[in-house]
């Protein structure tokens, strides 16, 4: 059977993967002396998946907004109504989250960690959706959505996507609306399940003490094996124009200082694999050069109480989309934005320094390294790679490759007054 | 399975014990300083202010642009000065956490930013003898932001502002960025004069968290080689036994969501026997998705989409909270009150006891695998004058009984409820 395993001798870490016959990938890296087990599931499913052709359909549906995250939510039923009893007596705390481009349930455990897995991948692979159970969700989820709504972080966020993008459903709130959660219904749900948690369309990572034999031996034995052959999802995205949607957003909301985001968007979609993650890697460097704690504008604009503590830059980039960030709290965030619009007309080579690349690199290698103390850092970031086709071992070899010409390069293309938008949240009066 | 987590203790000043737990488990080397000091009215703004500057410049590294390009030379090190409340004592926090020499293959670099550290605690950047003024403006003025902000998180806000009303009367209820009526008395001098007084009379524990060998010991003892003479003693909460006064707040602000704060007593100081039973009646409540809160108010009546209940431990007070909508405000109180008494009544089993002590004994056992909450849990048994293992603090929490856990929760009372509301949208 085909099992592999990669090594990285500077991270001293493994990483074993084997891929099952249903079609499921597992992997598993080892962690000595850990307390803690930590196993991920995740189908390649998030938000931005609402057009797509149906598992054995032929014509394009479009699903309310907010779907992926009510499934989230509803795949922790089951006919006893006791799997967060099941887990709890294990001792294993269990959880799930829906971002963009994934759904992910996960548990961390100290001990019974082959129960738990073995119900984690029950659970995931048995839904169990019935008209009472999913209308008694819509009021839970109405809350939520309110929370987020008094969130200003999170509004100010959203705004600034809306204003980059035309339609591309990233712009939708992940958990959609309380108007749009309406529409679900349980034959909807299963259609969404039926079509994503396909296991080919999944990955199961775990980390941890413990051995990878026993591992593919719980998921043998778990794991349901009758699904439909899957062939490759169709997933339909609109059109999205590089021009942006809106130059500005403003709102009011009960906060205490206004509060922005200055968004570029990226025009060079399209990437995946190693490709996406060095882009990714490159334009963060970038933005931490330009935006950073150490950068003159930051330091600037933080002596005149431009700014505080809380800015700074970062990207995002998938297949179908991609930003740059630039996030603070300020009492005149028109004024950063003219600033900041006044330093990217300079030339890369003057804004650029190769001291300052080499100095952020070392940092970014820094912290990577640190993040892989965390056993949760490095699963959710694992499934988010390992779905843009990059796996995360890789990681700190790619990122030993990047030049300073990279950025130059970048930069020029990515940092235009065309592509800028702004959000700003206003308090109230 | 690994040993047992323990921490050698060496007093290396008066006053100042260092602390060093040794693993190498971690990619990295954490080394923290706490320094403690009473929450008290005349200095929670100082205390709140001074990391604030501190982190500014030093003597060494003049601006935050030279420290931090130290920083990021040295492979990212993480530098964190924190402030926290910890029952009525109020905690500086000094931090820097290092990738291992061997993952970046230059041991000795750790030094460099050792004394990164030591510059920023103990050589601040002084202009006429004092704090550099424009320094402390401007932090002054970013402090009175922050305390401003405290808005814009309404779940963190609502529970802040219940225990302020709840403990109006005690020092409890400072906040721990302090005030902002205290900014316009603090200047450069005073604030000066305050660090040199926190300096000389904290208690100070130092925490070393990591590999080391002696040359390192060696360093971190003369890092904090400081001439001292009264060393404060710092008082133990004050615990009220059963609410004097029952307390309704509600606060009118332009929010979707309603936010509901229950406070209650519990006249359980942390050193009692019963405080196990308190821990695990708390989860039962409402401390994950197994708890009668969240079976109840969430699963069954769709009410809330967050409702927990969590212990406050050094001040022995029992906060519930949750989001809901304006109109339920009644319906959850009336649940959640019901909820409280089942427990009382004992209808519970001993399956629920047996999951809550799982989820206790889990989350303490997870210490061991944070570089950064070793650090804290050994600093938090120090503040407890708590001298048990970690593997004792597991067998208290396997000895509580059903009968503990009804004795602990009949022994709450109900002070304060909060609830934050918006009138204008209510259809009252």
């Amino acid at each position: 059977m085909d099992t592999k395993i990669y090594e990285s001798e500077k991270l001293k870490e493994k990483l074993y993967y084997k891929k099952m016959d249903s079609g499921l990938k597992v992997f598993f890296i080892p962690k000595k002396g850990y307390t803690k087990q930590y196993a991920i599931f995740a189908a390649d499913y998030g938000s931005i998946d609402n057009v797509f052709v149906p598992i054995g359909e032929k014509d394009p549906l479009k699903v309310p907004e907010g779907i992926a995250h009510f499934l989230e939510h509803k795949l922790f039923e089951s006919p006893e109504n006791n799997l967060f009893e099941k887990f709890s007596k294990l001792g294993a705390n269990v959880n799930a989250y829906t971002n963009f481009n994934q759904t992910a349930y996960l548990f961390s455990s100290t001990e019974n960690f082959f129960e738990s897995l073995s119900l984690l991948i029950d659970f995931v692979q048995n839904p169990y959706f019935t008209d009472e159970n999913v209308n008694k969700e819509k009021g839970i989820i109405a809350q939520e959505i309110n929370m987020y709504q008094d969130n200003p972080g999170w509004r100010v966020f959203f705004n600034c996507l809306q204003a980059m993008y035309n339609e591309h459903p990233v712009k939708i709130d992940i958990a959609g609306t309380i108007e749009s959660i309406q529409k679900i219904d349980k034959e909807l749900l299963y259609k969404c399940y039926n079509t994503f948690y396909n296991p080919t369309n999944m990955v199961l990572f775990v980390i941890g003490d413990l051995a990878f034999d026993e591992i593919l031996d719980v998921v043998e034995k778990s794991q349901k094996n009758n699904y439909e052959k899957a062939e490759e999802i169709k997933r339909i995205l609109p059109f999205e124009d590089k021009k942006i949607n809106k130059k500005i957003i403003e709102e009011k909301m009960m906060t205490a200082a206004p509060i922005f985001h200055i968004g570029f968007k990226d025009w060079d979609t399209g990437l995946t694999g190693e490709k996406l993650i060095k882009n990714d890697l490159v334009t963060n460097i970038i933005l931490d050069i330009l935006f950073g704690s150490s950068s003159t504008f930051y330091n600037d604009l933080y002596e005149e109480g431009l700014i505080n503590t809380n800015f700074g830059g970062y990207y995002t980039g998938k297949e179908s989309y991609g930003h740059s960030l630039i996030v603070g709290e300020s009492k005149e965030p028109k004024k950063v934005y003219e600033k900041l619009i006044q330093l990217i007309q300079k030339p890369a080579e003057t804004l650029l320094l190769e001291e300052d690349f080499n100095r952020i690199k070392n940092k970014t290698i820094g912290e990577f390294l640190m993040g892989l103390n965390s056993i949760e850092f490095i699963g959710n970031n694992f499934v988010d790679l390992y779905f843009t086709d990059f796996l995360l071992i890789d990681y700190l070899s790619l990122l030993e490759k990047v030049e300073y010409k990279d950025i130059i390069q970048r930069f020029n293309s990515h940092f235009t007054e065309e592509n800028v938008v702004l959000s700003i949240i206003n308090p109230l009066e | 399975m690994e040993l047992s987590l323990k921490s050698e203790k060496i007093q290396i000043g008066n006053g100042i014990n260092l602390n060093l737990v040794k693993t190498d488990k971690f990619k990295s080397n954490l080394l923290s300083f706490y320094f403690l000091r009473p929450l008290t009215k005349e200095e929670a703004t100082k205390n709140a202010l001074l990391p604030l500057v501190l982190k500014r410049g030093t003597d060494e590294y003049k601006t935050n642009l030279e420290i931090q390009k130290k920083l990021e030379e040295n492979y990212g090190a993480n530098l964190s000065l924190a402030i926290n409340k910890r029952g009525e004592k109020h905690v500086l926090r000094f931090t820097v956490e290092t990738v291992s020499g061997e993952y970046v293959s230059n041991k000795e670099y750790i030094y460099d930013v050792f004394n990164l550290l030591k510059s920023i605690i103990f050589n601040p950047l002084l202009e006429e003898g004092y704090f550099k003024k424009s320094y402390v403006d401007q932090e002054k003025e970013n402090l009175k932001r922050k305390i401003e902000s405290r808005i814009n998180d309404k779940r963190s806000y609502a529970i802040d502002r219940c225990i302020e009303e709840m403990c109006k009367n005690e020092r409890y209820s400072i906040y721990s960025l302090g005030n902002i009526e205290d900014l316009p008395k603090i200047d450069e001098k005073v604030l000066y004069n305050h660090y040199k007084d926190l300096i000389k009379t904290s208690p100070i524990e130092i925490f070393y968290v990591g590999h080391y060998d002696d040359n390192m010991v060696e360093y971190m003892k003369e890092m904090a080689k400081i001439e001292r003479k009264n060393i404060i003693s710092i008082p133990r909460e004050q615990i009220i036994r059963g609410a004097k006064t029952k307390n309704m707040v509600y606060e009118d602000l332009n929010v979707n969501q309603g936010k509901l704060v229950l406070g209650y007593r519990t006249g359980i100081p942390y050193e009692d026997k019963l405080y196990n039973g308190l821990l695990i009646g708390s989860d039962i409540l409402g401390g994950g998705p197994n708890s009668k809160l969240f079976k109840n108010v969430r699963e069954k009546e769709s009410l809330a989409y967050y409702v927990s209940s969590t212990v406050f431990k050094y001040k022995s007070i029992m906060l519930i909270d949750g989001g809901i909508e304006f109109e339920n405000f009644e319906k959850t109180i009336d649940i959640i009150k019901e909820q409280i008494e089942e427990i009382r009544r004992g209808n519970f089993t001993m399956n629920d006891i047996e999951i809550s002590k799982e989820s206790l004994k889990s989350s303490t056992m997870s210490i061991k695998d944070s570089i950064f909450l070793i650090s804290e849990y050994f600093f938090s048994q120090i503040l407890s004058n708590d001298n048990r293992s970690l593997e004792e603090v597991l067998e208290d929490i396997d000895r509580v009984t059903k009968e503990d856990v009804v004795e602990a929760m009949s022994r709450l009372t109900l002070d304060t409820i909060y609830f934050m509301r918006n009138t204008k949208v209510m259809n009252i």
